[in-house]
């Protein structure tokens, strides 16, 4: 029982086995025969606790979408803005949006080069770009599992396994060369987004200008009259429409069947355009990401007062720029014709800038915390979520299917907004408890268990 | 003789995947596959020219729906003969070149160069979004065969068994794909007659209620709810979308023949996202992989190699030209009672037309391929295979060439020929381009090493500028084969 890794193994005693996924426990897995250096555990500790931070930050932004239907969202931000849905709302909107997918992205870049260079090639086996292909074929795999057998239309395990596949000629890159082209693929998304505001504006403009022609009792072209009635589908699409909302919440209060009906098709549909034009979203973050743990942020290994540093410019510049998202372009934007007219570049442009700003942040405050050894046992904690982040990603689902779907507790938009997230904290402690313990007995959480087994093609040791 | 064939030094042919300059496999197994990726390219224009000159499905399903004259019959044939087994075939090629690039012989249990096979494939997508992109043309594979060679990366190890296992299983998925369509339209058929069943018991009942003299508010509701009106249309919108229409193609005539560069991307940007983003997930990831994995069975089957018996040619070409041919008829003579009447098919056919269709080009393009191989071997036609080889050495350069001719033939930045020329007119030119082509292929490789496309692949899949220039005493041309 010595060395576990040629156990695992079998014939092969070199085979690689250390830091497979995101998300695996890799201090764990040392070879006892040659403790590493306490360095190297420190510094796999900090990339877990991070991706715990991560995982369980990541249901703040899920949690509307598995609980609620989207008009209430409107119906929020139309009404006071002194509820604490509305307050709620504006804290999670300004601190949170996009930032756990961001960090969770960059982490997985980051992953993808600890997979790489921890493994030692063995002449005559399977090499270890083959694991690497292999284990992301399987994420693709279990991303659509997610999708269309546990209906979570948010899955990203799917994107992220395809995202993947294009990293791996990029691990040897310079950071620097990294971080450029990772605000490179950012900057795609956001020129495409502008390419899409500008043709609706467009569309916009030709409706404006069919209605001045109808006041003035001129008869339509047929031109005009298309124009006219593309912007009022755009329209009608963009506020909530009673028997649209009806029939979604009749679907989702009804048997597993249903929904799986209903889910089908909407899953597919974001899938094809997700991977499409969303791609640059993810694979930006990815390789700010592969760069900036190759500059060593996120395995602890840049000075106190660089991360106090980062923690004020991320936080300092990303907090206002998020506030002015929230207040302008989500609040503003609400009523979508006024702002079209009124703006020339939306709001929105400036959503990867503070998002990019916002996870350095909240991954320098993280860092420091660990140094100065405030709440040792909470990032402990995190690091055990983190280190089964592929296990507790696949368990929202799973609960928070269970807990709101029809065929489940049923709990679908019978709760307020504000009200969701303490389902969010109920699911935390759980997580929170469940990884050290699991970890306690097990040697990976019991999804990445089946994973590795999956992408080895053997059954892994449970402990 | 056939020795001279296995001593063409065709050690460089298999460039377009940037194989070393020294090549572990013997000549002639190159060389084969050269021919079969030289023929795919060519072939396939027949289909392509089809997009590219106007030929769209609308008028197809006009032609289809004459049954009758030699426009049909001649679109008919080539349905047949190439739609869909072109593609097949270079993906089949791809696969066994995959696993001659990836697995070296001897060395089973090691893959060398998967980093550079990685680049190379990324580079093809990006080559594919610049064929689409830039020189317009919506049907790229090249954005597709690069996706595909990344997916089925960890496959290539798999024994040849197991890989022809997993091209049966994609294909059948591919059929099931198309079997599924197929019954969501037949739903939407029924909540259809459902609707209008209702509209007609109201009618009645409004009748009934005229006649009785039962006052307004008692009557029951007499309009369809928002979502019957939904399901109305939306079977209403698939028989549209179906019907031939001469007039459907007058605008896209008139935007494809603009001069603006802008314009022409407006109005085909459409077509290419759905090509590869929808069209990409819900049917071509298994269109390509079925065949590559095919390609790749075949070729560690041993199929390529020179001691392949004759026989089992013979029997391949005659059993996958025979049962391909078999299937195309059947899908061609469903495919116009589809036309004809959809609604009637529908209502009496529980099976889509083309439920088959992916089985059939797999036969086909697999009954092709023997018959090429065994012309080969038997010593046929030598000089047709040799120069099919040169095509296929610059394969990616005269795919892409296609485009760009095409582009200036065919829309408003060049002659504008779009939607002009008739269906046996877009043959010729389709013929003349092959033939510019296969001309253009022998000389440059008289030249250079690599076409000049392929010798920018290899420049940047590899990251640095490498030499194009052929060693004078090398000699390379038909004369070997020949003499």
């Amino acid at each position: 029982m010595d060395n576990l890794a040629s156990q695992a193994s079998g014939n092969d005693p070199d085979l690689p086995i250390e830091n497979d996924s995101p998300g695996e426990g890799q201090e764990k897995v040392t070879d006892k025969r040659a403790p590493h250096p306490v360095d190297k555990a420190d510094r796999i500790l900090t990339v877990d606790m991070v991706r715990g931070f991560a995982v369980l930050g990541i249901l703040l932004m899920n949690i509307p979408f598995f609980g609620i239907d989207g008009s209430v969202i409107d119906t929020v931000i139309r009404g006071s803005h002194k509820t604490a849905d509305f307050r709620t709302m504006a804290a999670i909107f300004t601190f949170f949006d996009g930032t756990m997918r961001g960090l969770f992205s960059m982490l997985f870049g980051a992953g993808m080069i600890l997979f790489m260079l921890n493994k030692v090639e063995t002449p005559g086996g399977v090499t270890v770009v083959e694991y690497y292909y292999r284990r992301l074929l399987w994420l693709v795999f279990f991303g659509l599992i997610n999708a269309f057998i546990f209906l979570w239309p948010g899955d990203i395990l799917f994107y992220y396994g395809l995202c993947g596949m294009l990293l791996y000629p990029f691990r040897k890159t310079r950071a620097k060369w990294l971080i450029v082209i990772g605000i490179g693929f950012l900057s795609i998304g956001v020129f495409k987004m502008m390419l899409w505001y500008n043709e609706t504006k467009t569309t916009r403009a030709g409706y404006l200008v069919a209605v001045t022609a109808e006041k003035a009792k001129i008869k339509l072209t047929e031109k005009q009259k298309e124009a006219k009635a593309s912007w009022e589908e755009i329209e009608k699409n963009q506020r909530p429409d009673t028997s649209r909302v009806n029939r979604n919440l009749r679907k989702m209060h009804s048997g597993y069947g249903t929904i799986f009906n209903y889910f089908v098709p909407r899953n597919a549909n974001f899938e094809t355009w997700g991977m499409y034009h969303g791609i640059w979203d993810m694979i930006g973050m990815m390789f700010i990401g592969m760069g900036l743990f190759t500059l060593g942020f996120f395995s602890n290994r840049l000075s106190t007062s660089t991360y106090a540093m980062w923690l004020l410019a991320g936080y300092g510049l990303g907090i206002p720029i998020g506030y002015i998202y929230f207040s302008k372009g989500i609040v503003g934007s609400i009523d979508f014709g006024p702002y079209l007219d009124a703006y020339s570049v939306p709001h929105w442009v400036l959503y990867d800038l503070r998002r990019l700003f916002l996870c350095i942040g909240h991954a320098s405050l993280l860092l420091l915390v660990y140094r100065s050894r405030i709440v040792p046992w909470l990032m402990k904690i995190l690091a055990s979520v983190g280190q089964m982040a592929f296990t507790n990603y696949l368990m929202q689902s799973i609960i928070c299917t269970l807990f709101f779907y029809g065929y489940g507790s049923d709990n679908y938009n019978k709760l307020k907004y504000h009200q969701l997230y303490y389902v969010v904290g109920a699911v935390w402690i759980f997580q929170m408890i469940f990884s050290p313990l699991w970890l306690k007995y097990f040697r990976f959480g019991p999804f990445e268990w089946v994973w590795r087994s999956l992408t080895y093609g053997r059954k892994q040791l449970r402990n | 003789m056939i020795t001279d064939l296995e001593e063409t030094p065709a050690g460089e042919a298999f460039q377009t995947v940037t194989a070393p300059p020294v090549s572990p496999v013997p000549a002639n197994r190159i060389l084969a596959l050269d021919t079969l990726r030289g023929i795919g390219i060519l072939g396939g224009l027949f289909i392509s020219i089809w997009y590219f000159g106007g030929l769209n499905t609308n008028q197809q399903n006009g032609l289809l729906l004459h049954s009758k004259g030699i426009n049909y019959r001649l679109w008919g044939t080539v349905d047949l003969l190439f739609n869909g087994k072109m593609r097949a075939l270079i993906s089949i090629v791809f696969g066994a070149a995959m696993v001659l690039f990836l697995v070296r012989k001897h060395h089973e249990n090691k893959l060398h160069k998967s980093d550079l096979f990685i680049r190379r494939q990324m580079w093809l997508m990006a080559f594919g979004l610049i064929n689409s992109l830039l020189f317009l043309w919506a049907g790229d594979m090249l954005f597709h065969l690069g996706v595909m060679g990344i997916l089925l990366f960890p496959f290539v190890r798999l024994k040849a068994r197991a890989l022809l296992i997993a091209a049966i299983i994609t294909t059948l998925i591919f059929s099931a794909k198309n079997y599924w369509n197929y019954a969501d339209d037949r739903m939407a058929y029924s909540k259809f007659v459902a609707v209008i069943d209702f509209e007609k018991k109201i009618s009645k009942d409004s009748l009934l209620a005229v006649q009785q003299k039962i006052p307004a508010r008692e009557q029951k509701k007499d309009s369809l709810s928002k979502q019957q009106k939904d399901d109305k249309s939306a079977w209403e919108g698939i028989i549209n979308s179906r019907k031939y229409d001469p007039k459907k193609n007058e605008e896209g005539f008139k935007e494809t023949r603009s001069a603006s560069f802008g314009k022409i991307w407006n109005y085909i940007l459409p077509n290419i996202q759905y090509r590869e983003a929808q069209w990409t997930y819900q049917t071509g990831i298994w269109d390509f992989a079925g065949m590559i994995l095919l390609g790749m069975a075949l070729l560690k089957f041993g199929f390529f190699d020179v001691g392949f018996p004759r026989q089992k040619y013979l029997l391949l070409a005659l059993t996958g030209l025979a049962g391909g041919l078999l299937l195309g008829w059947y899908r061609l003579q469903y495919n116009q009672y589809v036309l004809q009447d959809y609604t009637r098919f529908i209502k009496t056919n529980r099976l889509p037309y083309n439920l088959f269709f992916p089985f059939e080009r797999g036969l086909l393009a697999l009954g092709y391929v023997s018959m090429v191989l065994l012309m080969i071997r038997s010593g046929v036609l030598k000089f047709l295979w040799w120069a099919f080889s040169r095509v296929g050495q610059l394969a990616l350069t005269n795919y892409l060439a296609q485009s760009i001719f095409c582009l200036l033939y065919f829309t408003g930045l060049g002659m504008g020929y779009f939607g002009r020329l008739q269906q046996y007119q877009l043959y010729l030119v389709a013929g003349e381009i092959c033939l510019i082509q296969t001309v253009f292929s022998v000389i440059w490789l008289k030249y250079y090493n690599y076409g000049p496309a392929e010798w920018l692949l290899r420049c940047l899949v590899n990251g640095k500028w490498l030499p194009n220039k052929m060693p004078v005493t090398e000699l390379s041309g038909p004369s070997a084969v020949i003499s």
